[in-house]
């Protein structure tokens, strides 16, 4: 609704409504409180909407839509309640945006009563923006992405992009920082959100750099504005010239800057492509690996391929796509670039031509609204950063968890299949797989999990995810049916035949019951626990199907993630490592089950849990079965007890569980 | 002037508009109501209705409504015609009040007093049983000179006291007397089909003379309708107000208002389908309300009052040739699935221009929907407000198939 006629109609509609609930005696007042809350949820739809609501709070809130309702009384709301309430729905989310509406007049001086100040107003709006960051940058976590509606998800977002833009955000710097330490200790590959953070910190936010608590926030500032010494006060479009004044020992300098601020957070600057291309172009290839922060590991890979990487690197490398610096150093350091196959396949994608669809979604996805990089600019881009960071890779508020999986895990073991695949799907916007046997065709399936897809994603992403979601949803039909989760046989056929052939699930689906829970935890402690499994490391990463469950561990829904590792965590405490592509950093899935993504041992970009939290929200999993029946006996029932405990009590409520023993 | 009208039935509009007219008023609805009554002051006789005995009777309610001083009974609901209609009889002095309240309440009978009157009607008779009903079609078939492998003939039956579309069934073939028909349905009505545009009206009568005319086009019946009729319709408006007269005066009306429901085929026949005398539903009088920009609701309560003043009518009622720039429509809208958990409000109904508003709520998480009876059950309305006739009735046609709930 961003058509003006239309947002003056639906005020003018608001406004007749408003009076007829304003004339309304308490006998009929319900029915046209109704209807006018109808009107404010469809008003929500766009910011310019929520400005019409606003303009009108007072006269709303006097006409008595509060009345005889928790919010009657402003000075009584509870700031931690509102995240709740607004996930719950209309017309509860509505009349909650509207006492938000409310304290923010009241806030800002728009609207007087009596009961609060506008000082507490603001404070109390400042807290509910801190418990709903979320909402703030529209990133809902995975629960709130299963129990939302689109419309509601983008009302609530809308909600808080409208209070974001009138209200002072002094209060929650502590929480920004953290927030955006979260984030970027996983290194994601999508840094658009910690980037709108760091905006938003610096466009409405004073920060003193003598305080200590400011420091961290102007640190991040720094990794994107400022991050080295002759960044100061000069616009990008100004840089190479300072750098063309610098003597060797300057750039050097300079260039050191520049990497440690890149491997600080994971951020790459704008500066930063000017820098690296500049160096390239005047040929101090030796302080190359200064300005990508290598290690000596990297740096003589770099030496190795020097001319190929930079012909690769001025063709791709742009001011508007410099984050792809960041994929590309560790690319050398973790030695994908050494592989024949890779180095061919990007070669070869420099010569295609996209389909214009594919075009189309990359550009979409790029946010560069003046296209100063091509779309094939930006797709080479994207493949450095999930091949340099494949535990970066994330779904976006997409339900196309297995797609994620499915290129992280390609990324680090099939990287060439990878490359081809995306230039395959580049080219032809289509893209085909075996099952059991027979082709399967992107372009000939019906439709998959996602219908409209979020753009907040990697170019590679952009390029395959609607094809795979497709695909994965043709072989999940193709295996239904047969009184086993589809999972095992859509698994290896999608990842590919380094997933192992036994597969366990707790759920089984003849009895429509969990069954042999025991058993079962017996099998993945077989598969995976050091103390068990005769002390074998995981060799490829294990597609896991979990159970998502509320912070109250309520049943959920269900979710893909893959298990990479267990090892003992720096308390000695054996955790779970498992990539989970939503990119969450704040998790609270129930009975102290919070997964957290750094602090305990986890690489960037993997989350961890203690196994037997992690194990306690597993339903699915594949392992050795000639293996594992020498294992499973390895196992102590105590270890087992603690398990079946945390799951009967959560999310296996939701199911009848039988005890009976089975063959795994 | 009423001294104190009987509101018989409950309805929080029409209590509004009293309070809002400054009308004196007392309530008359089951004992479920005393409480809300009693807390917003609203001045009420609890009454069971659906009892009749030597306790429960028009005499017995005559009594408990004297303190009030009622001296005009109106009906709200069917099911209150009667006990209306024998209060006016007691408070006019004329047994035949009484009377042509049980007119409106038999379908048979209301049937038989217009065909005598000399309006088109359908063939009709009274059937009890499922036998008769298909002797009914038999006959309806041989008259229809129905060749072996033809389609039945149509038939509709209906309960003869019900209001609006409820027990109401459309019966296809014989074998859907068999599948469709239920024991308990008889006695009722059987009648012909009547093909043609379905319409209804809204006369607001006092002294016998027709007032206020609304014509109420039916888009679909059940579904959605819109005030005032559209272009069409509206160059037979004369002959309609003509036909509408000879109603009133053969049923005998004098006072109140009556909602019949009109059939009109292409070569301009006007067949009449059945008539009642209380609220109408499908929210017409709202949207009438809204239309014409008069409170419809008080309209209605006041034009029972035998002594009502000249002025005051004017004044309550738009003029008898008032045509409304713009078009008020509605849809009610029904959960096209068994099982919903969430409302969705398309985004082309966002947008379009002759949207107004809507009542929907989200259903509870995994809501199970109740079959229907006679379109009762609805989710709610979405209203529509334009100057284009076919425009509207192009929207409510197509939101009819829209599904809101998922």
């Amino acid at each position: 609704m961003g058509n003006p006629t239309l947002t003056e109609n639906s005020s003018q509609k608001l406004i007749e409504l408003l009076e007829e609930f304003k004339s309304a005696t308490s006998l009929t007042k319900p029915e046209k409180a109704n209807r006018l809350m109808g009107q404010i949820d469809i008003l929500c739809d766009s910011v310019d909407g929520l400005g019409v609501i606003y303009n009108l709070i007072e006269e709303i809130s006097e006409g008595g839509i509060f009345n005889e309702t928790p919010w009657a009384d402003p000075s009584k709301l509870v700031a931690g309640l509102v995240h709740w309430t607004l996930k719950s729905g209309h017309p509860n989310s509505t009349i909650e945006l509207l006492s938000e509406l409310r304290l923010m007049a009241i806030a800002k001086g728009d609207y007087k009563t009596p009961s609060i100040t506008a000082a507490e107003a603001d404070s109390f709006i400042q807290e509910v923006l801190v418990g709903n960051l979320e909402f703030v940058f529209n990133d809902p976590v995975e629960e709130t992405r299963l129990t939302m509606s689109e419309h509601e998800l983008s009302k609530v977002h809308n909600l808080f992009k409208f209070l974001s833009n009138h209200i002072h955000l002094d209060d929650v710097k502590d929480t920004l920082a953290e927030e955006l330490t979260l984030i970027c200790e996983q290194r994601p590959v999508v840094t658009e959100k910690q980037r709108k953070i760091i905006a938003l910190v610096k466009e409405k936010i004073e920060l003193d750099p003598n305080k200590e608590g400011d420091q961290k926030l102007l640190s991040f500032q720094r990794s994107i504005y400022r991050p080295a010494h002759r960044t100061i006060n000069v616009d990008v479009a100004d840089y190479r010239a300072v750098l063309e004044k610098l003597n060797n020992t300057e750039l050097y300098l300079e260039s050191q800057e520049m990497g440690e601020s890149m491997l600080r957070y994971g951020l790459v600057s704008a500066y930063h492509a000017v820098l690296l291309k500049y160096l390239i172009e005047k040929e101090y290839f030796r302080t190359v690996p200064i300005c990508l922060g290598l290690s000596p590991v990297g740096e003589s890979r770099w030496q190795e391929h020097t001319s190929y990487l930079s012909k690769l690197i001025l063709s791709t490398v742009h001011v508007a796509n410099s984050q792809c610096i960041y994929g590309l150093a560790k690319m050398l350091e973790n030695g994908i670039i050494a592989r024949q196959a890779v180095r061919s396949g990007l070669s070869n994608l420099g010569e295609i031509k996209l389909n214009s669809e594919v075009e189309e979604r990359i550009l979409k996805s790029s946010n560069d609204p003046r296209h100063e990089v091509t779309a094939r600019q930006y797709l080479i881009g994207a493949l450095f950063r999930i091949l340099g960071q494949p535990l970066g890779v994330g779904q976006g508020n997409n339900p196309t968890c297995q797609s994620a999986r499915g290129i992280s895990m390609w990324s680090q073991h099939a990287p060439a299949k990878l490359i081809n695949m995306v230039q395959t799907a580049a080219v032809t916007n289509d893209i085909t797989f075996r099952f059991e046997g027979q082709e399967i065709k992107a372009s000939t399936t019906g439709k998959g999990l996602v219908q409209n897809l979020d753009y907040n994603l990697d170019a590679v992403s952009v390029t395959l995810v609607p094809m795979l979601d497709r695909i994965y949803n043709e072989m999940m039909l193709r295996g239904s049916g047969r009184a086993e989760d589809p999972h095992k046989w859509v698994n290896p056929a999608l990842y590919g035949q380094w997933i192992q052939i036994g597969f366990a699930s707790a759920y089984d689906y003849l009895s429509n019951a969990i069954v042999d829970f025991d058993g079962f935890v017996r099998v993945f402690y077989a598969m995976c626990h050091p103390d068990y499994n005769g002390n074998h490391r995981l060799i490829y990463p294990n597609p896991v199907g979990i159970f998502i469950t509320s912070s109250k561990g309520d049943m959920l829904g269900f979710h893909a993630v893959s298990l990479l590792r267990v090892d003992k965590d720096p308390s000695g405490e054996y955790r779970a490592y498992f990539l989970n592509p939503n990119n969450e950093g704040r998790q609270d899935w129930g009975q102290g089950v919070k997964p957290s993504v750094y602090g305990n041992g986890e690489k960037h970009g993997e989350s961890s849990l203690p196994i037997h939290h992690f194990a306690a929200r597993t339903y699915a999993f594949h392992f050795n079965d000639l293996e594992a029946e020498l294992l499973v006996d390895n196992v102590p029932a105590k270890e087992v007890e603690k398990v079946r405990t945390l799951a009967k009590d959560s999310w296996g409520k939701s199911y009848t569980w039988l005890e009976t023993k089975k063959k795994w | 002037m009423a001294k104190c009208f009987a509101l018989m039935g409950w309805s929080l509009p029409v209590i509004e508009s009293m309070q809002k007219l400054n009308k004196p008023y007392v309530v008359v609805s089951f004992p479920d109501f005393e409480n809300y009554a009693k807390e917003h002051d609203i001045p009420f006789v609890s009454y069971q209705f659906d009892e009749w005995s030597d306790t429960s009777n028009s005499i017995d309610l005559h009594e408990k409504l004297k303190p009030f001083d009622v001296d005009v009974a109106v009906p709200l609901f069917e099911e209150t015609v009667e006990w209306a209609g024998a209060l006016n009889s007691i408070y006019r002095d004329d047994p035949r009040v009484l009377n042509r309240a049980f007119l409106f309440r038999n379908k048979a009978m209301m049937k038989r007093k217009a065909l005598i009157g000399g309006l088109r009607v359908g063939l009709f008779e009274e059937v009890y049983n499922k036998e008769g009903v298909k002797a009914f079609m038999k006959r309806l078939n041989q008259a229809n000179l129905q060749i072996e492998n033809e389609e039945d003939s149509w038939v509709h039956v209906k309960p003869f006291a019900s209001a609006g579309t409820v027990g109401h069934r459309l019966l296809r073939s014989m074998s859907d007397v068999d599948e469709k028909c239920q024991e308990e349905d008889f006695p009722c009505l059987a009648e012909s089909h009547l093909p043609g545009k379905e319409f209804s009206c809204e006369a607001y009568i006092h002294k016998g003379k027709i007032r206020f005319l609304n014509i109420t086009e039916y888009v679909k019946l059940g579904y959605s309708n819109f005030i005032p009729e559209g272009n069409h319709l509206h160059t037979k408006r004369d002959r309609i107000m003509k036909e509408m007269q000879k109603l009133v005066d053969l049923f005998g009306i004098e006072y109140g208002m009556i909602h019949p429901e009109w059939f009109l085929t292409e070569d301009d026949t006007l067949s009449f389908g059945e008539v009642a005398c209380r609220i109408p539903g499908g929210h017409i009088l709202e949207l009438a309300g809204k239309a014409y920009d008069f409170d419809a609701l008080g309209a209605f309560v006041l034009c029972h009052d035998p002594n009502i003043t000249e002025e005051e009518l004017d004044e309550i009622l738009p003029p008898l040739d008032a045509r409304p720039k713009n078009f008020y429509g509605n849809v009610m809208i029904y959960p096209h699935k068994k099982q919903i958990s969430k409302l969705e409000i398309p985004d082309e109904l966002k947008e379009e221009p002759y949207f107004l508003d809507h009542n929907l709520v989200p259903p509870m998480s995994g809501q199970k929907i109740s079959d229907r009876d006679g379109f009762g059950n609805h989710f709610g309305t979405v209203n529509f407000k334009g100057e284009d006739p076919d425009r509207m009735e192009e929207l409510l046609l197509h939101y009819e198939n829209v599904d809101f709930y998922h």
